[in-house]
């Protein structure tokens, strides 16, 4: 519905530099990457999180889900090992959950198991009616392609330079 | 009755003029008080019903099947027109649940059902004693009208809008039949006219239109219902589906009775099903007209849409129809492009880092470039080929793990513990056109960030064995 509002360059940018300048700040204090799997997983978690962030932030408040995911990573970082775990193993159950129930059919114009685990998909999505989370969905959807899109550039000219 | 027959027979647009003429000054300035602003717009509408109703061509037995339909579709806007009094939120000034009519409509079903179809003139007469008397005048087409505009309104909404809901099977159509037809009846004494327009409706009704199956069958209530629907084909071709949609759903009221409401609805809902699919959604005919099911349906609508706009952002989603499997879809589609997020990051972080300031300069390039190339088509070509994991369902994970270098073989092995593998499952690429401009696009970015750093011997095979990896 929004398309018009997202331009792919603007978001784009805004992302790339907003994540840039995490990298940076995340790698600088380590020049020397140790490649211990658990600093490396620290790493890694830390470079979702700007992730995650630079993307809330370059969509500002205009969404729902990212003022959920700023929300969300804000809380998070108080009580940050449990609700990673959690959130992995809620992933996991869903992943699972989803295909024993793709089978079922469903009538009528409410489709409750998926809109279901698409609330659980789409940060802050659980507070949406099904016209605001479908909305919701394609918006986030292209976000993620963008950030995804960035965090593999970024990977491709890292691994290029060093 | 008589009279009516041999105005209509033979000089049915002259006469068509004349009843709009005189229809226009009596009822026109009625509807223009206060109380019906949203008549304003409805005049011309509710003139030439009044026209074609009065005219009714109906009344020879031989219908033309073009007037028949240009008077049903003014039939029914003169339903409309008389329930813009009540317009809800929902409704178009076209729309509004027909006030006087559901006292008409009460009556006229309760009296007779089948003797209805078989006396027209019984139920005419019942009809129109049924406006007089709540108009309380024997007089001319104004005064009972009004009167029963005037009274309708707040009295017997409720009782008769449930009586008209049950009648019919698409019960706006019904009401909105009854309604413009009782009026007609009431000011011109024809009621011939409006059995015969009803059964010549229903006549046509049952050969060509697509009646609703859960329209009794040898009942009254099938007459209006046909009209309503013939109208609604009229009608069809002028307005849009939701503006029709909503006018189905105005002149049902909109203080109806839910329960009555709702077993129409579910009989409407039923019907409505089969030929809608999300992608194609057309208004319905003979659906439930009270409010709850117009925002219902114009709910659906909205979420029908968002659902199309969300098949052409998945990809591969083309083919799929329903909203189950394709709300399926969209979750499978959206728990990859997270993982893909993960997966990236945690490469990201298996890559020594050094920023410099030149990797920003790249990026800010590289974004720069990506314009050009990657048009707003950029997200579709993100998804599926973009990176190695262009989602598709079902295929292999190895192009990823031949690809990749060394360097990511430690946090991919934690991963493999983890939730990655069954959605990288699905990660493949989808389309080889843009996978080609992907690759270009990528070639000229890495080329772009090597030529810039320093030239090493990276530059020639890690670039094409990246870009093979994708591949």
């Amino acid at each position: 519905m929004d398309l018009q509002n997202l331009n792919p360059s603007s978001l784009k940018s805004r992302f790339t530099a907003r994540f840039l300048r995490a990298l940076t700040e995340i790698n600088a204090p380590k020049t020397i990457s140790s490649s211990s799997p658990r600093e490396i997983f620290q790493r890694y978690r830390r470079i979702k999180v700007a992730a995650d962030k630079s993307m809330a932030y370059s969509v500002r408040s205009r969404r729902i889900w990212s003022r959920a995911t700023l929300w969300r990573l804000r809380t998070r970082s108080r009580s940050r090992r449990l609700v990673s775990f959690g959130r992995r193993a809620s992933v996991k159950t869903r992943t699972t959950a989803s295909h024993g129930k793709e089978n079922k059919e469903h009538h009528g114009a409410v489709l409750g198991v998926q809109a279901e685990e698409l609330r659980e998909l789409v940060p802050g999505g659980e507070a949406m009616d099904l016209c605001n989370l479908l909305d919701e969905t394609a918006h986030y959807i292209k976000c993620l392609t963008t950030q995804g899109f960035c965090v593999y550039m970024g990977g491709l000219l890292c691994e290029g330079c060093c | 009755m008589e009279k009516d027959e041999a105005l209509t027979a033979p000089r049915q647009p002259a006469w068509n003029t004349e009843v709009l003429n005189c229809a226009t000054e009596k009822v026109g300035n009625h509807f223009r008080n206060p109380n019906w602003d949203n008549s304003m717009d409805q005049s011309d509408p509710f003139e030439s019903a009044l026209s074609s109703m009065v005219s009714s061509p109906a009344a020879s037995n031989v219908p033309v099947s073009g007037e028949n339909v240009i008077m049903r579709e003014l039939i029914g806007k003169l339903g409309n027109i008389c329930n813009s009094g009540d317009a809800s939120c929902y409704t178009t000034p076209l729309n509004s649940p027909p006030s006087f009519d559901f006292s008409m409509v009460n009556l006229l079903n309760r009296s007779t059902l089948t003797p209805f179809s078989a006396d027209p003139g019984f139920a005419e007469r019942a009809a129109r004693f049924s406006c007089f008397g709540s108009g309380g005048n024997s007089g001319g087409f104004n005064d009972p009208l009004m009167d029963s505009f005037n009274l309708s309104g707040n009295q017997s909404i409720n009782v008769n809008g449930s009586q008209s809901n049950k009648n019919s099977g698409s019960d706006k159509k019904n009401s909105g039949v009854l309604r413009s037809s009782s009026p007609e009846n009431a000011e011109s004494g024809v009621s011939k006219e409006e059995s015969s327009v009803s059964q010549q409706i229903q006549s046509q009704n049952d050969s060509g239109t697509r009646k609703r199956k859960s329209t009794p069958r040898g009942k009254a209530k099938e007459i209006p219902s046909p009209a309503a629907v013939d109208a609604k084909v009229a009608s069809e071709n002028d307005e849009s589906n939701s503006k029709r949609s909503r006018r189905d759903g105005a002149p049902a009221g909109n203080g109806n009775a839910k329960a009555s409401n709702d077993g129409n609805e579910k009989q409407s809902k039923e019907n409505s099903k089969p030929p809608k699919d999300y992608i194609h959604v057309r208004a319905r005919r003979g659906q439930a007209t009270d409010s709850h099911s117009l925002a219902e349906r114009v709910r659906r609508e909205k979420i029908s849409e968002r659902m199309k706009f969300l098949q052409d952002l998945v990809p591969g989603c083309n083919k799929v129809t329903g909203k189950a499997v394709m709300l399926d879809e969209i979750i499978n589609y959206v728990q990859s492009l997270q993982s893909q997020v993960e997966f990236l990051s945690m490469k990201l972080a298996t890559v020594n880092p050094r920023m410099d300031v030149n990797m920003e300069a790249l990026l800010s390039k590289e974004m720069f470039e990506s314009r050009g190339p990657l048009p707003h088509g950029v997200y579709s070509i993100d998804s599926s080929p973009a990176f190695p994991y262009g989602y598709q369902p079902q295929q292999g994970l190895p192009p990823l793990n031949n690809g990749i270098p060394n360097t990511t073989e430690t946090p991919f092995s934690m991963k493999t513990q983890g939730f990655q593998l069954p959605s990288i499952d699905r990660f493949t690429d989808a389309h080889p056109q843009v996978g080609s401009m992907w690759e270009d696009d990528l070639q000229s970015i890495v080329q772009m960030g090597f030529a810039q750093n320093q030239p090493q011997s990276y530059q020639g095979s890690i670039p094409t064995g990246q870009v093979k990896m994708e591949l």
